[in-house]
């Protein structure tokens, strides 16, 4: 049993800077929750409060039922890798691992039971030839393994990790992500995961904690997040490309709802109009969401589409990123699958030609265009009683998605970067009781 | 061919302006070097002991250095207080210098920042300025004179902290995440320091160790005054230097001579074997800071 109850927890820095805001979160035995956001959020310092680096300024944190705010690191049964790996350089890899095991008291671990461990860690991870060598004699990879190594011979409740794999190359990340997902599954304790990946946090999470500016956005489950953001913040957040944001009127007609962008009429369909007449939302100015895969390209002479003009075209051997622009002027990013594409038909897809795309009522969001909330979720995140909340999606968008903005310099016209600041006083509705929708 | 002229008239210029470099820089090592190797071939000097106007000498052998070991001088008593007083800031500063620097590279606390200003305000004035009151206090408690040893040793150890700045330039540059990482792994303060900073700081360690053995071996104005009157409360600094009184000059000249050389090869050998970690102690303190 390894739970960690986080209650009400803030962390105060000198000057009266708030990096962490009344952080309330329950992580359940064996979980893998994985803090992620974008830089100064406050996932590291919670992180380090969790291991006992921070001093918590409110609140408690409980790691199987027990405070452990004044409890010294060592004393708390955790385990942490760090995003610069940590490791001692004047010690072989073995010796770095036996580290902890060596300090170890009460009762003092023999070296014979010191050898094992370290040989079995060090097999698990495949670094046995490497035992005798000191951390510069190592590569990227193989030196997190040795931090991994080193973290998981220890007896611990909670392993924590501070962006392990932010150091690493991208083909090294994506082997090490998966390593850590067999490592889980090995290890079989709680985890807390640090990351300003949203790639990492989807794939390696049961549960996600998606923060701003130290307050929490949304928890839930990867696909939570990214079918039913709580959130235009967590709607740009997670996924890659970021999601399309356009100013839309929503309109009802009898039972039915309407959104109107840039000039064209779509109906709302499936799930998400019937909740939107369930829940009897106004017609209004709002932001549709629409993700880059969920617009899909029309064939040539099929109407019910609207025109766009490509502007940049990325390929990206498996799909095309489509920047691309409608006729009154708003930029989309559109996600085009190669493989169902003629030769001829990817000929065609350069800068300046026009496409008809589409896409359907089931794969949209709708966002207040005021306080920025998803109109059809509970959101009971980000301190809905505190009117100093970030509950702003755009000023962190340019860090969370650089590499849409670095091919797409016009995707800084998007229209919701135009878009009004909500008032700091506005404050989403709450509905208390109301289960979250599922698909 | 303007191409051509031009890269002739380049390489003329790189030409004249190295020669003249190499001769400004060949006449200043000269310069530099001339009073050592005189001091050397005088040592070996043997037709007489006084100063004389020419730099060979006539007759070559070691006379001098049997003079300086025999029971005719001090000299050897005074080598003997340099070692000792020497050895003993060598390891009381060097540990006293790393605390304050690993003190205040690791915590924070208040009144740090103040603390570092005032050290380095008050490590601007030459340490002579105190030497009269020095004085007062260790002939108070009986320090000086024939006991100026120990006095030498409090004088500068008391000081040592002052110094920290070289090595918590270089405390600095170890990633505070490995004394976290430490921590994690159930490491007390102690041994976080002792287990995995101190074996990092290697080169500045030899430095400091380097630097606080060579205050007090070459120190002469603390040593002559703080042993004032005394014959064998010397240092060796302070004791050659009495042989070049008018009255003792054109007897010691050439033992005066010898007892330099013999005073700088400890330092000389300490320096080649530990010539690396000096360097580096030096740079690794400078790189980030």
């Amino acid at each position: 049993m390894a739970t960690v109850k986080l209650t009400n927890v803030k962390k105060i820095y000198s000057g009266n800077v708030t990096a962490v805001h009344d952080f309330n979160l329950d992580i359940a035995d064996k979980e893998f929750i994985v803090f992620v956001g974008p830089s100064g959020c406050g996932k590291s310092t919670t992180l380090r409060m969790v291991a006992g680096l921070e001093d918590i300024s409110e609140g408690t944190c409980e790691i199987d039922g027990e405070v452990v705010n004044d409890l010294q690191p060592k004393d708390r049964h955790i385990s942490m890798v760090f995003q610069n790996y940590a490791l001692y350089p004047h010690l072989t890899v073995y010796e770095n691992i036996a580290f902890p095991l060596r300090l170890q008291k009460n009762p003092k671990m023999s070296q014979d039971e010191i050898y094992e461990r370290v040989t079995s860690a060090a097999q698990v991870l495949g670094i046995t030839q490497y035992l005798t060598r000191k951390p510069k004699a190592l590569s990227g990879g193989q030196r997190q393994r040795v931090a991994i190594g080193r973290a998981m011979v220890k007896d611990c409740k909670v392993f924590l990790m501070d962006e392990p794999l932010s150091n690493l190359d991208a083909k090294l990340r994506n082997q090490m992500r998966a390593e850590i997902i067999l490592l889980r599954k090995r290890i079989n304790t709680t985890f807390i995961y640090v990351t300003h990946d949203q790639t990492e946090a989807m794939t390696l999470g049961d549960r996600i904690v998606c923060m701003k500016d130290g307050y929490i956005m949304q928890v839930g489950t990867p696909t939570e997040l990214f079918d039913w953001p709580a959130n235009l913040f967590v709607a740009q957040f997670i996924g890659a490309p970021m999601m399309n944001t356009i100013k839309a009127q929503l309109t009802k007609e009898g039972n039915k709802y309407f959104v109107s962008p840039f000039g064209y009429k779509l109906e709302v369909t499936g799930d998400k109009g019937k909740l939107l007449a369930e829940r009897n939302v106004e017609p209004k100015e709002i932001y549709l969401g629409v993700r880059p895969e969920h617009v899909t390209l029309l064939p040539e002479g099929q109407k019910g589409g609207f025109p766009v003009t490509i502007l940049v075209n990325e390929m990206m051997g498996s799909e095309y990123h489509l920047h691309v622009q409608t006729e009154d002027g708003t930029k989309l990013v559109v996600r085009i699958p190669t493989i169902n594409l003629s030769e001829e038909e990817r000929a065609k897809m350069v800068s300046g030609t026009v496409i008809n795309v589409t896409f359907e009522g089931k794969a949209m969001h709708f966002f207040d265009i005021e306080t920025e909330y998803n109109l059809l979720t509970d959101n009971q995140y980000h301190g809905n009683d505190d009117p100093e909340a970030p509950i702003k999606s755009d000023e962190a968008k340019d860090e969370l998605h650089p590499e849409n903005n670095e091919s797409a310099p016009a995707e800084e016209e998007k229209p919701i970067e135009e878009s009004p600041k909500a008032e700091e006083e506005a404050k989403v509705e709450e509905q208390p009781g109301e289960e979250k929708p599922q698909e | 061919m303007a191409t051509e002229k031009h890269s002739m008239s380049m390489s003329k210029k790189r030409t004249i302006v190295n020669t003249l470099s190499y001769i400004v820089l060949g006449l200043i090592s000269i310069i530099w070097i001339l009073p050592f190797i005189f001091l050397v071939l005088q040592s070996f000097r043997c037709e007489n002991t006084g100063i004389v106007n020419y730099v060979f000498p006539k007759s070559f052998g070691f006379d001098n250095y049997i003079y300086l070991f025999s029971a005719e001088t001090n000299f050897l008593q005074w080598y003997f207080n340099t070692f000792i007083i020497a050895l003993f800031v060598c390891v009381l500063q060097t540990i006293m210098q790393f605390m304050m620097s690993y003190t205040l590279s690791r915590f924070r606390f208040k009144l740090r920042k103040p603390l570092m200003n005032v050290m380095l305000v008050l490590g601007m004035f030459p340490g002579f300025l105190t030497m009269i009151v020095l004085y007062q206090v260790l002939k108070t408690i009986g320090l000086t004179g024939d006991n100026a040893v120990p006095g030498l040793i409090l004088v500068s150890v008391a000081s040592s902290g002052m110094g920290y700045y070289v090595s918590k330039g270089f405390l600095d540059t170890l990633p505070k995440s490995l004394d976290e990482a430490a921590t994690v792994d159930g490491a007390t303060k102690f041994q976080i320091f002792y287990k995995v900073i101190l074996p990092l700081c290697k080169p500045i360690l030899i430095y400091t160790v380097l630097t606080s053995f060579m205050g007090p071996w070459g120190d002469y104005i603390f040593a002559s005054v703080i042993a004032i009157g005394s014959e064998t409360g010397l240092n060796v600094a302070a004791g050659l230097y009495t042989w070049l009184s008018a009255a003792m000059i054109s007897d010691n000249f050439t033992h005066f001579c010898a007892g330099g050389v013999i005073v700088a090869i400890p330092v000389m050998v300490l320096f080649m074997f530990l010539q690396k970690y000096y360097v580096e102690g030096v740079t690794g303190g400078a790189v980030k800071g």
